[in-house]
């Protein structure tokens, strides 16, 4: 652990810029008359963030290589005073600190950086919020998200890590239900964030199991202690006895249940397509190229758990390919912009956890930051299109706006190329990079025999790759290119019935759509342009006349060595082979395919005789293979059946219970009435009787006749004699 | 005993007096005319004083016949004529009830006393003096001079008491009046 | 001095007939009589022993006794005449006024 030697007190206000920006919009962000205001510390704030982590990166790049870590503890947060874990008790801390080391620093970068970007974005795209008095709330939950990933890529123990997790959950679902007076809305934020819960259990559980093993959250101590706990040859946890890696594998697929709902793999993957009900910026930020990825973050972090657990690497690798494969075929036919987008960003997702089941985590995060650039260049343009077109979102009623809006035309252009895999845009580097990694986990540089679930993973992921510049080729062919639709002008018959819109309708028969303002399309001009130029980061070796493999060389120390680093030299024919199959054959065909039936002829005849012919395969893929009608069926109404019995019982058992009680009380009531009145009140006048009784035997004595007083006179002095005589 | 009843004249006269007394209250308690026990009460009366008499106490002799006899009887007499001639004689005189009572209680209190007192009374020696202690009348005979002896004792010794029953006469006679008095005057 | 005995038995029988009228008859008059034979039963028994001690004391307490007597006598009378006034009857078992 070491203290960067200059400013290493700074690191926790690049997290908490952001926050404090988030609570003072928050707090006075209504009654501030000018929403300038507003715009100045939201933007502020992230883009000091930025130029800190900035400042921080270039620290660290002067490092040598084993000490590019800067932590800065900032107070004890959980003390447990001894908890029990593997060897007895542990009287480790969890502390609230920072730590900025080459993964978290580039993490911190890219964050702050695309945020800054995106923030820029909404000050255009939220202009009417302005005045309706709600632009100061999307400002600060936006910052607030900053807050809670800069929380999660920074944190320097797992429980960091997870308040983070937990807070962009919590943002997602304030952003994507921002429209909380539309029900689809609301609906889908609490979707977002019931399946994001689900996840965390996974992750909590992943985490516990870690703490116990380890005794510490803390990653340094993690990272340092695993040769040591890989050497015993048998843990023994609850009760049962396995190998190390038997409990590294537990605790991977646990992590890899965390990451399934905060990156939308399958099965939890449906809330990514309904958190499109949010704001268009909301989108890009959040599920394109931030939160989503927290699950990769997570399982880069912790390489030296999946290094050591090949059970859950496998399972990473199936569940991505498969997530790319199913989630490109539903994109396929969607005609709303910004869905086609989500399953796209899904589908990416697939491919960045294939690379990470492969072992190739720098790879894997390569491409987390590439798809992060063009991924929200094109979530960024399809909301320029959205609103100069009046918050049209279906793509059939869009179409020649390439004149219209030349700079998002072209930015996205860039990015769908970059999509697409095309030399030399960064996503051929990328993305070719995993799929190579996943090819030579069956390849082994051409000795073959490596597992088949590594060659079924590549065909998935190929034609994965295929579909993904098919999709991404007709979106951009049904947006930009023929005539525009909207209007009213629609000689081929192609618009669609206006759905009933998530933000008001706007009278769209008399604009003409145009380019929108400077704070929006330069943001996007921006990503294009990082989504030109990123590749160059990291060339792969089998190019390094290119140039080197840097951003792999920046992540390596923080990668769990097994065994001796390989050293090859010689590379293997297949891989350019399959380089150069997939950049000039395989995704400029699958352009080419989409080209001919969407852009040769304007009516896409072609497109509507294959749905004509496989009427039911179209409405299973467009209906996203019902999946969520499934969850519905068998998980949520039987939740529902559940909750609507307890209610039952709770209506006639606990309620009963408390109107039995009072009866009870009442009842007893009555008895003590009855017991006072007759019992007690009888007692007392029984006495009252006994002593009339009494004293009618006295009132005789007053009889009020002397002759009677002189008797008893008498008697009185007869006995007082005889005593006095006699006694 | 009937022996030493009559050993004397004194003794004797005084034993036929006393059981005359004795008669005449008998007669007082048991007659059903109330004159006739106002006649009872006077020979009673009478019959004391001649027992004080035989006692050589002739001073009040003379005063129970002046004051009883003389007094309280005619009283009594005039009482029970206003009394008795308007009234009708109805119903027992005695109380019968009581009578069953109080008779065997008072023969319980004269055996009580013949039992307590019949050994004191009728001993030997019991004829003893008593020794008193001497009053201002000493020396003088009382038997003899009765009167001087008694205004002797009464008017020195006594005088205090004297007075006191002047008051007390004084009281009874301004009572008298004033209980007996009608509503008219 | 010759022995009070006699006088002292006589004065007993006589006072406890005094008691027994009281006690019996129910004219208020008899009653009053039979007082003031236990009255004189008591004044013979003072004499009775003034003259076995020789002294004067008990002759002169008996006089005293008697003046108290007839003074309690017009009192008695007076008041059993304004009963007689009020309620017509001498007999004591008709006046229960103090009836309990």
């Amino acid at each position: 652990m070491i203290h960067g030697p200059l400013h290493g007190s700074l690191l926790w206000l690049i997290a908490f810029l952001p926050v404090f920006g988030a609570l003072i919009n928050g707090a006075t962000g209504r009654r501030a008359r000018n929403t300038k205001l507003v715009d100045a510390l939201a933007l502020g704030s992230v883009g000091i963030a930025f130029a800190l982590s900035l400042f921080y990166f270039i620290v660290l790049m002067r490092q040598p290589s084993e000490g590019r870590v800067i932590i800065q503890e900032l107070w004890t947060w959980v003390d447990f005073g001894g908890a029990h874990v593997l060897d007895g008790l542990t009287h480790n801390t969890v502390s609230w600190a920072y730590r900025f080391d080459p993964l978290s620093g580039a993490m911190a970068l890219l964050v702050t950086g695309v945020g800054f970007l995106i923030h820029l974005f909404s000050t255009g795209y939220m202009a009417e919020e302005r005045e309706d008095g709600r632009y100061y709330r999307f400002m600060a939950y936006l910052n607030l998200f900053v807050f809670s990933m800069l929380n999660l890529v920074l944190g320097a123990n797992l429980l960091m890590m997870f308040l983070g997790w937990e807070g962009v959950g919590l943002c997602s679902y304030l952003l994507i239900g921002f429209y909380f007076e539309k029900d689809f809305a609301a609906t889908a934020g609490k979707k977002a964030f019931i399946t994001n819960r689900i996840g965390d259990f996974g992750f909590l559980v992943g985490f516990f199991l870690l703490f116990q093993i380890y005794g510490s959250a803390d990653f340094s101590t993690l990272m340092g202690m695993t040769r040591e706990v890989l050497a015993r040859p048998e843990i023994t946890l609850f009760g049962l006895s396995h190998a190390p890696t038997w409990w590294f594998n537990l605790a991977g697929c646990c992590l890899f249940v965390g990451a399934c709902g905060k990156s939308a793999q399958i099965p939890l993957y449906v809330w990514l397509p309904d958190a499109m009900a949010g704001p268009t910026p909301v989108s890009a930020l959040i599920h394109a190229a931030t939160m989503v990825t927290s699950g990769l973050y997570m399982i880069a972090r912790l390489n030296f758990v999946y290094v050591n657990a090949p059970v859950a690497l496998s399972v990473v690798l199936f569940v991505g390919a498969l997530t790319a494969l199913v989630a490109a075929s539903m994109g396929l036919a969607q005609y709303d912009i910004k869905k086609v987008l989500a399953y796209s960003t899904v589908s990416q997702l697939g491919f960045m956890f294939m690379g990470m089941g492969a072992g190739a985590f720098t790879a894997g995060m390569f491409h987390v930051f590439t798809h992060a650039f063009f991924k929200a260049a094109l979530f960024l343009g399809s909301g320029s299109v959205i609103l100069a077109c009046h918050h049209e979102q279906d793509m059939r009623n869009l179409g020649g706006l390439k004149d219209k809006l030349p700079w998002t035309f072209r930015s996205m252009l860039v990015a769908t190329l970059a999509i697409a895999g095309i030399f030399p845009f960064s996503g051929f580097f990328s993305k070719d990079e995993i799929l190579w990694k996943v090819f030579d986990g069956w390849y082994r540089h051409g000795e073959l025999g490596g597992s088949q679930l590594a060659l079924l993973a590549w065909i998935m992921g190929m034609v994965a790759a295929f579909m993904t510049a098919f999709y991404m080729t007709r979106l951009m062919i049904m947006t930009f290119w023929g005539e525009y639709r909207g209007h009213g002008h629609d000689p081929h018959g192609l618009r669609a019935l206006a759905l009933p819109d998530e933000h008001g309708h706007h009278e769209s028969h008399h604009h003409e759509p145009h380019e929108v303002p400077w704070n929006m399309w330069v943001p996007v001009a921006i990503l294009g342009g990082l989504a030109l130029v990123a590749g160059f980061l990291n060339i792969p070796h089998s190019l390094h006349w290119i140039g080197s493999s840097r951003f792999s060389e920046w992540l390596s120390p923080l990668l769990f060595q097994v065994g001796a680093p390989e050293a090859h030299e010689a590379v293997p024919a297949m891989e350019y082979v399959l380089m150069v199959w997939a950049t000039l054959v395989w995704a400029p065909g699958a352009m080419l395919l989409a080209w001919w039936i969407y852009g040769m002829d304007p009516s896409w005849s072609k497109a509507r005789a294959f749905v004509a012919r496989f009427p039911n395969l179209f409405r299973w893929v467009h209906n996203k293979y019902f999946v969520d009608e499934f969850y519905e069926a068998s998980v949520i109404q039987p939740t529902l059946r559940v909750g609507e019995g307890l209610w039952v019982v709770d209506g006639k058992v606990v309620d009963g219970a408390v109107n039995g009680a009072a009866w009870l009380s009442l009842f007893w009531g009555r008895v003590s009435f009855w017991f006072d009145s007759k019992i007690v009140d009888g007692l007392v006048n029984l006495i009252a009787w006994l002593i009339e009784q009494l004293s009618w035997a006295f009132r005789r004595l007053q009889s009020g006749r002397v002759h009677q007083y002189a008797f008893v006179m008498f008697l009185g002095f007869l006995v007082f004699a005889l005593w006095k005589f006699l006694v | 005993m009937m022996h030493e009843l009559f050993a004397t004249p004194m003794g004797a006269l005084f034993t036929i007096f006393g059981v005359m007394s004795l008669i005449g209250a008998l007669a007082m308690v048991f007659s059903k005319n109330a004159v006739h026990s106002v006649i009872g009460f006077l020979f009673t009366m009478l019959s004391i004083a001649a027992c004080y008499l035989c006692m050589e106490a002739e001073f009040l002799a003379m005063a129970q016949v002046l004051v009883y006899a003389g007094g309280i009887v005619v009283l009594f007499l005039f009482v029970v004529m206003l009394v008795e001639l308007s009234k009708r004689k109805d119903g027992r005189a005695n109380d019968r009830g009581a009578m069953a009572v109080v008779l065997p209680l008072v023969a319980l209190l004269a055996a009580a006393f013949g039992a307590v007192f019949g050994g004191i009374c009728f001993a030997r020696g019991a004829d003893q003096a008593l020794n008193l202690p001497p009053d201002l009348a000493q020396g003088m005979d009382v038997a003899g001079h009765n009167a001087q002896a008694i205004s002797r004792g009464l008017f020195a010794g006594y005088l205090l008491p004297f007075e006191i029953l002047s008051v007390i006469l004084l009281v009874a006679l301004v009572g008298a009046v004033v209980l007996a008095k009608t509503e008219r005057v | 001095m010759p022995s009070p005995n006699f006088a002292l038995v006589l004065s007993f029988l006589l006072f406890s007939i005094g008691i027994l009228g009281v006690l019996i008859r129910r004219n208020a008059l008899i009653i009053l009589m039979c007082v003031e034979l236990m009255l004189n039963a008591a004044n013979l028994n003072l004499i009775a022993f003034a003259r076995h001690s020789g002294t004067v004391g008990g002759q002169a307490f008996a006089l005293l006794v008697m003046g108290l007597a007839a003074a309690e006598v017009a009192i008695g009378l007076a008041l059993v005449v304004a009963l007689y006034r009020r309620k017509e009857t001498v007999r004591v078992d008709e006046i229960d006024l103090l009836k309990g």
